[in-house]
């Protein structure tokens, strides 16, 4: 599902990334831990064709993302979810209008947006706040919003940069078990943290960065 | 549909939230385009008249004072066989003295002193369209003055030919001031566009993300601007069609120029359309400038 091979990224002559390879395989749960700076937003970044490699090849759902052309990277990314430490959602638009938006950009029918957009907020379980702007919602229902965001599309890869970063711990496990759901149904998810409560949780494969590079991989059996 | 519904919506929500500025754009614009367009209108209205006037052209051909009826006859033979001609007026020399007293009855005198009418013969000359041109005219005329009995051509060709340098002037100017404040209006709906884009560069980024095209997230902006543009373009013939109604009627009521203000004519209905595309087109351009260069910062 993702393969990187040698991939290196150099930002003002710091190396970002050092030559990193490893695959991950479909319906895998990974976690990409880390300390801050050490590149783990850089790697996922390149993943949806938001930064280019300078060496190596970054291969998602059978595209190579460093030869796709720029007009081909917004068909990658409604394949590709993407969740963000800052939720990053519009202000002035509703839940339910905030979530539809990538079906939107895709020409959808109105009761296909309809119907999987209340698909994506009950997964979530935020069914109950479509009609509220963002702001009226706590951090932990903002946090959701923008996972059913990242989910209603159907992607095939679900991308997580820091999404507990700002949630406190009791709202860490919760989004952390929403992540869990999506991955039983068949969904590559790659979690991005440096915090060491997640791995707690989570319990699965770890890729760990240092310094841009990738130390070797210890498997975690459950 | 509801993609399209959104995207006019994103449209008008970049307008209403940045309205003053969307209105500042608009009447720049119309004022700037007015500007160019009562040029347009000057420059329609002297080319329609010169256009006239060449039409109207009435050539004089002026007989030999010694001509005897037989040979004025001749004359008449001639211009009635050429296939240029397509009127013919023949004015004898008493008609021409009868006419110079009713137009100049206080210079009658002048003739009476001589005892002799000194005014000759001639032929009003009416050429058909397709002779009509100057260079057609001035050829015909060199063509006729040899003809036996012809003393003197003459057609005011003079005055219609100032009347064309003027017009191709006002042409010039207009072409110049055209482009000029074209790209001021094209510079101010792009300044526009650009500040609708820094305050919603947060959402842009977000569009990328969540996978929209680079078409589709430029759609908004390229409306926007073309509805400016558009706006603006129609606003400025508002305007101008407004002077131009109070000058008709500031002609009407000085009685100067009687009869003009009926042969002055605003843009037709297709002309206007056509205006308002070029607003709409140079909206366009304005906001395809600024999308352009957000890009190339972006990336
Ligand atoms: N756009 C950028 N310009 C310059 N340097 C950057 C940029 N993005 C990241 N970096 C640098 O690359 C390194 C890795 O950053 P990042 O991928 O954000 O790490 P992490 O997400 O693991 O904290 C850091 O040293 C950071 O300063
Ligand atoms: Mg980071």
């Amino acid at each position: 599902m993702i393969q990187l091979t040698h991939v290196s990224k150099q930002y003002d002559q710091r190396p970002a990334l050092q030559d990193v390879t490893f695959e991950i395989g479909k319906g895998e749960f990974v976690l990409l831990m880390g300390p801050s700076g050490a590149g783990k937003s850089t790697l996922l970044r390149m993943l949806i064709g938001a930064e280019r490699p300078d060496h190596g090849e970054i291969v998602v759902h059978q595209k190579n993302v460093t030869m796709l052309k720029p007009s081909d990277v917004p068909y990658l990314r409604r394949k590709v979810g993407t969740v963000f430490q800052d939720f990053r959602l519009l202000p002035k638009k509703s839940v339910f209008d905030n979530v539809a938006l990538p079906l939107l950009v895709q020409g959808v029918s109105s009761v296909d947006i309809r119907r999987k957009v209340t698909e994506a907020l009950r997964a979530v379980g935020v069914e109950h706040k479509r009609d509220q702007l963002p702001a009226g919602l706590s951090t932990g229902e903002q946090q959701r919003v923008c996972i059913a965001r990242a989910i209603v599309n159907g992607p095939v890869v679900l991308l997580a940069d820091e999404p507990t970063g700002n949630l406190d711990p009791s709202l860490t496990s919760e989004i952390i078990e929403l992540f869990k759901l999506i991955n039983a149904r068949g969904t590559t998810v790659v979690v991005a943290t440096h915090d060491p409560l997640v791995m707690a949780q989570v319990n699965r494969r770890v890729l760990t960065l240092s310094q841009g590079r990738l130390l070797p991989e210890q498997r975690v059996m459950e | 549909m509801r993609t399209f519904s959104y995207l006019l919506r994103e449209s008008w929500i970049n307008m209403w939230t940045n309205r003053t500025t969307t209105l500042v754009a608009i009447l720049t614009t119309t004022f700037t385009l007015a500007c160019v367009g009562v040029f347009l209108l000057l420059y329609v209205n002297l080319r329609a008249a010169a256009g006239w006037l060449q039409d109207d052209i009435k050539i004089m051909v002026y007989l030999d004072e010694r001509l005897g009826s037989d040979s004025v006859a001749g004359v008449e033979q001639h211009l009635r066989g050429d296939r240029a001609v397509a009127s013919l007026l023949f004015i004898s020399k008493e008609q021409a003295l009868g006419e110079f007293k009713a137009q100049f009855p206080s210079e009658s005198h002048l003739l009476d002193g001589l005892g002799q009418n000194p005014l000759p013969a001639s032929f009003v000359v009416a050429l058909s369209q397709a002779f009509r041109s100057p260079d057609a005219v001035k050829r015909w005329a060199e063509r006729v003055r040899q003809v036996p009995g012809v003393a003197k051509v003459d057609y005011n060709q003079d005055w219609i030919d100032a009347l064309a340098t003027v017009v191709r002037s006002i042409e010039l100017v207009a072409i110049g001031i055209g482009v000029i404040l074209s790209a001021a209006a094209v510079t101010i709906i792009a300044n526009t566009i650009r500040l609708t884009l820094f305050t919603r560069r947060d959402e842009i980024a977000i569009l990328r993300l969540i996978g929209a095209t680079t078409s589709f997230i430029r759609i908004p902006y390229l409306l926007e601007g073309a509805v400016l543009g558009a706006l603006g373009s129609a606003l400025s013939l508002v305007m101008l069609k407004v002077m131009y109604e109070l000058f008709r009627q500031q002609m009407r009521t000085t009685g100067r120029f009687a009869g003009l203000e009926n042969l002055m004519a605003f843009f037709p209905p297709s002309v206007c359309l056509a205006l308002v595309a070029v607003g709409m087109g140079l909206g366009f351009a304005g906001s395809f400038v600024s999308i352009r260069r957000f890009g190339e910062a972006k990336a």
